[in-house]
């Protein structure tokens, strides 16, 4: 049973049609412990169906401690996004990842459906959209910060 | 932002999946902003007020207007 109805998975695949780079999904799961783990699967897995840009990419949490550490995943569920960028090589074209420190910890329904949404978009531009003050302002950051937004289901 | 500076980084957190870590935090009220374990932001807040505000509590501020090219 799918979890978007077909009048918004119309509205997604037309908002993903925007997206100019394509998108890698980085999904941790865990098989026990993790209550909200399938229903996470489930949402990525019907999402990224909704653009030939997204592509989903799944680690079990306990067992795959090479990503975790290089994703640096605090938690499960989590998903990092991942801009894809075409590098010439030898044999072709190849992708890299250009990962930007963004991550979701927790389903993402409600409200942060959108913003993971917006933030695939974003990725997928790699343009914040942000102001000319903000961006300024960012380029003075000379030391790592992390960000962790809390909210919660709407 | 994290867009913007690669030594930004931003994790959004469902708040209610991971009790010990909203604990930790204080989390009484969403969307909550932490940074550095130091800055906190409670609530919503344009772009134009959010991003100065945070910078500001960092000690993040414009030295100079930037030069002409």
């Amino acid at each position: 049973m799918a979890l978007l109805k077909p009048s918004d998975q119309a509205a997604l695949r037309e908002e993903l049609n925007k997206m100019t780079n394509p998108v890698r999904l980085v999904f941790f799961t865990q098989m026990l412990g993790c209550e909200t783990c399938p229903i996470t699967k489930q949402i990525l897995e019907e999402v990224v169906a909704l653009s030939d840009k997204l592509e989903l990419v799944t680690y079990n949490h306990a067992i795959d401690r090479e990503a975790v550490e290089r994703y640096g995943i605090a938690r499960i569920p989590a998903i990092a996004v991942v801009r894809l960028e075409v590098q010439a090589s030898d044999d072709g074209q190849q992708f890299t990842e250009h990962d930007y420190g963004i991550r979701f910890y927790g389903v993402p329904s409600g409200y942060e459906f959108m913003s993971l949404i917006g933030d695939i978009l974003d990725v997928s531009h790699g343009e914040s959209g942000l102001s000319a003050e903000s961006k300024a302002l960012l380029a003075q950051v000379s030391q790592p910060l992390h960000f962790q937004v809390f909210t919660t289901p709407t | 932002m994290a867009i913007e500076n690669a030594l930004v980084r931003a994790d959004m957190i469902e708040a209610t999946e991971y009790p010990e870590l909203s604990d930790r935090y204080a989390v009484y009220g969403v969307p909550l902003t932490v940074v550095n374990d130091k800055v906190r932001l409670e609530g919503g807040a344009p772009e134009a007020y959010f991003v100065p505000r945070i910078m500001h509590e960092l000690g993040i501020t414009l030295e100079a207007e930037p030069a002409e090219e």
